[in-house]
């Protein structure tokens, strides 16, 4: 899916010697974190481990005070906004605008990235994510699932190398789930990269991760799961 | 880099127009303040014409002031502003865009109050409407500038209204002053150029600094 896979490092995210504190809180304690093409690494925590806070440094929300930090070879600090260009980042918000439409919703996340998608792609990402018929509706009125599905239709638009996800099975029904899991393989096989916090080891299992434990700041691999293949939705 | 601007500045003028909120609650604040000048001053033709420059800007400024609290508004809606800083554009950009919209809404109010104050106040200067709003024009873009910055400022604060209003007012005094006189030399005959190019150069220094202030303070 990602173009110019070739042209690329095989290392997506290449995450060196990273602390961060807030006042006096030091929530990150020297991260290192490979991620490769078609990865996908799982972030285990309890709250307020700080796999939000890797996240966002990860999506450049954060500015990186110590360690370094490479997106497909190119350095965050100084190549921020082609940094960014290369990543999709859905947390707990969805980033969407209630007054436009899902259609607009997408034009606008197109228009502020080096993406020029017509008007017929846009629609093909809104009915990809299941919202064809309400492609033209406010989307004040969607459901929390109505609303994650939109925010993922982005990762359809714009291809990235990394795509962020922060509880992303949260406010998806069991078909919800299904639908991100097979969309999540589909795009490590296209060579994406992800990673993402999550409390849910069930629902990620039909994934092929690694999972990683952060506790208190401190990153450790954890031995890779079997994988359990997901029940066809019906 | 501009479309990105020029979408930012259509979402939040699009999205006033669907919500019908800001433009609104700017004309309606704008009406409300000329008719109470109005009904307490009750001026002659001639005591009019002197004072519809303070008046127009003072109305300006308070109208300013409510489309500036709302600014940000639909961006603290489901974390879009953060959805904003995520976007592959220069800090500065996003800044011009969210300032664009608030000029454009801004003008747009002058556009409808500067018939209405004529009619209001009952004077004529149907002939220099054109030098008048020029000088509107000049006078909103340093004032919607510094106020959009500081309307990001004050974004997250509990009173952020009054901590706009108070910040806003003293910093753009200079720029209010050369407005009035600016307006007065046209009405009266008397010198303008010098009072125009004060507001140029504060428009110019107000409109370099904004963008690169903005991108310090929204850093994280």
């Amino acid at each position: 899916m990602p173009p110019e896979t070739a042209a690329r490092p095989a290392d997506v995210v290449c995450l060196t010697g990273v602390h961060h504190r807030f006042g006096r809180q030091q929530v990150l304690k020297g991260i290192d974190l490979t991620v490769r093409r078609g990865e996908c690494v799982v972030l285990y925590g309890s709250n307020g481990s700080g796999k939000s806070t890797l996240l966002a440094l990860l999506s450049t929300r954060y500015a990186l005070r110590q360690g370094s930090y490479l997106l497909d070879g190119l350095d965050t600090t100084r190549h921020g906004d082609e940094a960014r260009d290369r990543l999709v980042f859905v947390g707990h918000h969805t980033h969407l605008y209630g007054h436009l439409t899902p259609v607009e919703n997408l034009r606008f996340f197109a228009d502020l990235r080096t993406l020029s998608p017509s008007e017929a792609r846009l629609r093909e990402a809104v009915a990809e994510v299941g919202l064809a018929r309400v492609a033209d509706k406010p989307s004040r009125w969607f459901s929390a699932g109505m609303r994650k599905r939109l925010a993922l239709a982005r990762m359809l638009l714009a291809n990235p190398s990394l795509l962020l996800l922060d509880e992303p099975y949260s406010a998806l029904d069991a078909q919800g789930v299904a639908w991100l899991n097979a969309m999540l393989i589909r795009f490590q096989e296209n060579g994406g990269a992800v990673v993402m916090a999550s409390h849910d080891p069930e629902r990620v299992a039909a994934l092929r991760h690694l999972p990683h434990h952060l506790d208190r700041g401190i990153l450790t691999p954890a031995p890779p799961p079997p994988r359990i293949e997901e029940p066809p939705s019906c | 880099m501009l479309k990105a601007a020029y979408r930012i500045a259509w979402k939040d003028v699009a999205g006033d127009f669907r919500r019908r909120a800001t433009l609104s609650s700017m004309l309606f604040f704008a009406i409300s303040v000329l008719v109470v000048f109005q009904a307490a001053f009750e001026p002659d033709r001639k005591e009019a014409l002197r004072l519809l420059p303070g008046l127009l800007w003072a109305t300006t400024l308070f109208t300013t002031l409510v489309g500036l609290g709302r600014v940000f508004q639909a961006e603290e809606e489901d974390g879009a502003f953060e959805g904003l800083l995520l976007a592959s554009v220069p800090r500065g950009v996003i800044f011009f865009g969210k300032w664009l919209g608030n000029l454009l809404l801004t003008l747009l109010v002058e556009l409808m109050i500067l018939p209405l104050t004529m009619v209001l106040f009952n004077v004529d200067v149907w002939r220099q409407t054109g030098e008048i709003l020029g000088i509107l024009v000049l006078g909103t873009v340093g004032l919607t500038g510094l106020g959009t910055l500081l309307a990001a400022m004050t974004q997250g604060a509990r009173s952020r209204e009054t901590l706009l209003a108070l910040l806003l007012l003293p910093l753009t005094a200079p720029l209010l002053i050369a407005g009035v006189q600016a307006m007065a030399g046209i009405l009266t005959g008397g010198e303008v150029t010098p009072w125009i190019r004060l507001l140029v150069i504060f428009d110019v220094i107000y409109l370099a600094l904004t963008p690169w202030a903005f991108g310090w303070l929204v850093e994280e």
